[in-house]
């Protein structure tokens, strides 16, 4: 019970965070949007060069873009743990009787929460846009559901890096580092006819375009579980690698 | 009374070999005020990690409210509060905020929470500022609400690791008065460390003088200062390398002398009937062709005591904040 109640607190005092800095929410927002509305303008031509699943480019990039977000969420969660540690925040925290898992808990399930608004405003936005998701409203939560658990997955990696290295510059680096090419090497906004074979053979391992495929058929094919449940399947095995080596970290921390 | 904190052989050895705390024995009674008085560097932060469970210990037995550091921790956090030396709270959240965080984290119902967080905001006296968020507040008000934080859940022991360094006089003031009254009137034991002789000297019943890793006096404050049995007589000579031998085997054969060290200004003498030996010294090293730059006379502080022991001079430093060495990794 208490774990859940501290959870709890801690999930608040993140969100506190969150809201009381706009502009840093607004920031990370910047880069979708512009890539939602300036891409899909830039490349609106493609639907007429190759046959696009939803027709338009707007709805086939829209599920890349959704993901691209919920990729820079998930690699900044690694600075709050390096902040709460360079505050001594983490310390203060650790001096009471709070339940330990509770604190990676509380960051993990605000990352989830966080990424759901977000995803919640760019959806809203590629519908004012004029994309639509056709599965309705169980749809858009099945995206939401991917979304969250698919950033909880990277949220792993930064804040493992982060515990290991204490450095925020280092866990921006290295996330800098994985963004472009995991991002690019994927279906998440080019069509997989589109790239040169190699690309195509990338592509098919890359754990982003699973998760992207997931999202792109809800919005614009229908429930095709046949692409939703790899993809779930392939979120949970990179959730256990990265969650395993953040639980890992964590110990050595607090232990 | 009995011992609520009794540290037996405390040695701590950082991962990059660094010998924090060397072989350290003392004990904290209940509802003392106990003071560790260092410069900087000395170890006391790191004997507070430890006592705080936040550090594991090298080798050596402490045990907290009868508890084993060791196999006890979660027992010791539900009745300790902790200020580290670092200010922590949330700039994000506002004062009052902080405060009832805490007692969350602390397991107080919710009902308890709000009442004794508005006792507390009164106490550190932040009640106007309770609402505004705490990255606004002036570095002293940060401390104060520190404290308060540290005191939500009634805790039975308080750590305090320099709580007034860098803080302007009323501020220090300030906090002594809770301080003195938290101990009086609630009993709370108080374990602080502090680079300030007058700080120890004004709350502390009893204290540890701890230098590079090891205590070298404890009692309490005019214990420590009888001990040193005399007045002092600092000397400071122009050329004290030189002359520092010749001088000391002079003054050595006068009556009422009890001890000369070597110190900072060059010779401490230590006797009896100081005052009267002044001219007696002056007179003999100035017939020896021994050039003074200073003779001050004063009875015994602190600053004796240290000086004594270390064969320097406190000196309390300001602090310069490195992260990376606020958090000692565990092994
Ligand atoms: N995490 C750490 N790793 C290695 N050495 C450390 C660490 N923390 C402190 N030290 C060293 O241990 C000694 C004691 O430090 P500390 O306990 O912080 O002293 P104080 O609090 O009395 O100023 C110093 O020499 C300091 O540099
Ligand atoms: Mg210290």
């Amino acid at each position: 019970m208490t774990l859940l109640s501290d959870t709890g607190y801690i999930f608040v005092r993140y969100l506190k965070k969150l809201i009381r800095n706009p502009i840093l929410l607004f920031f990370s927002l910047f880069q979708p949007i512009i890539f939602l509305v300036l891409f899909t303008q830039l490349l609106s031509k493609f639907s007429s060069l190759i046959v696009l699943p939803g027709g338009s480019y707007l709805e086939f990039a829209t599920a890349g873009i959704l993901l691209q977000n919920a990729f820079g969420s998930a690699l900044q969660s690694g600075n709050s743990i390096v902040a709460d540690i360079d505050s001594g925040y983490l310390q203060k925290m650790l001096v009471t009787p709070v339940k330990r898992p509770a604190i990676l808990l509380g960051r993990l399930t605000s990352d989830a929460f966080r990424v759901v608004v977000q995803s919640a405003i760019i959806l809203g936005l590629a519908y004012a846009l004029g994309a639509f998701v056709t599965t309705g409203v169980v749809g858009i939560l099945l995206i939401f559901f991917t979304i969250a658990f698919f950033g909880l997955a990277w949220s792993g990696i930064s804040l493992a890096l982060g515990m290991r290295t204490r450095s925020s510059e280092t866990v921006f680096a290295i996330g800098g580092f994985l963004t472009f090419p995991l991002l690019f090497l994927s279906t998440a906004l080019f069509p997989i006819s589109f790239m040169p074979s190699w690309v195509q053979d990338i592509s098919m391992f890359n754990p982003i375009s699973y998760a992207v495929n997931a999202i792109r058929v809800l919005m614009t094919t229908g429930y095709d579980w046949g692409t939703i449940l790899p993809a779930w399947g392939v979120i949970g095995l990179v959730a256990v690698i990265t969650l395993g080596a953040t639980l890992y970290q964590f110990r050595k921390v607090v232990s | 009374m009995s011992d609520i904190i009794s540290v037996k052989n405390l040695v701590e050895v950082y991962s990059d070999g660094t010998k924090a705390v060397d072989d350290i024995t003392f004990n904290v009674k209940e509802g003392e005020f106990f003071g560790f008085l260092g410069p900087n560097g000395a170890g006391k932060s790191t004997t507070i990690k430890i006592l705080t469970t936040l550090l594991r210990k090298t080798s050596g037995t402490v045990t907290v409210a009868g508890h084993d550091i060791s196999s006890g921790a979660p027992a010791i956090r539900k009745i300790i509060g902790v200020q580290s030396q670092e200010t922590t709270v949330d700039g994000d959240l506002t004062g009052r905020e902080n405060i009832t965080l805490q007692g969350h984290f602390q397991q107080i119902e919710g009902s308890k929470i709000k009442k004794r967080v508005n006792e507390l905001l009164q106490l550190v006296g932040l009640e106007s500022a309770a609402d505004k968020r705490a990255r606004n507040f002036s570095s002293g008000m940060k401390k104060r609400l520190d404290l308060a934080t540290a005191l939500i859940h009634e805790p039975k022991i308080l750590f305090l690791d320099e709580p007034t360094t860098g803080l302007d006089p009323q501020s220090r003031v300030a906090i002594w008065s809770y301080l003195e009254k938290l101990n009086k009137e609630e009993g709370t034991t108080i374990f602080l460390t502090t680079q300030y002789l007058e700080e120890a000297d004004k709350l502390c019943k009893r204290l540890a003088i701890i230098d590079f890793g090891k205590i070298v006096a404890s009692g309490s404050p005019d214990e420590l200062k009888r001990e040193i049995g005399a007045d002092s007589i600092k000397i400071g000579l122009e050329n004290c390398e030189r002359d520092r031998e010749n001088a000391k085997s002079i003054i050595k054969t006068m009556t009422g002398v009890k001890e000369i060290i070597n110190s900072e200004e060059c010779i401490n003498v230590y006797a009896q009937n100081a005052s009267s030996l002044i001219a007696d010294i002056v007179r003999a090293l100035d017939s020896l062709d021994i050039r003074l730059t200073s003779v001050t006379f004063s009875q015994p502080s602190l600053d004796d005591v240290f000086t004594k022991h270390t064969g320097r001079k406190i000196r309390a430093e300001q602090l310069v904040k490195a992260p990376s060495a606020m958090f000692g990794r565990r092994r």
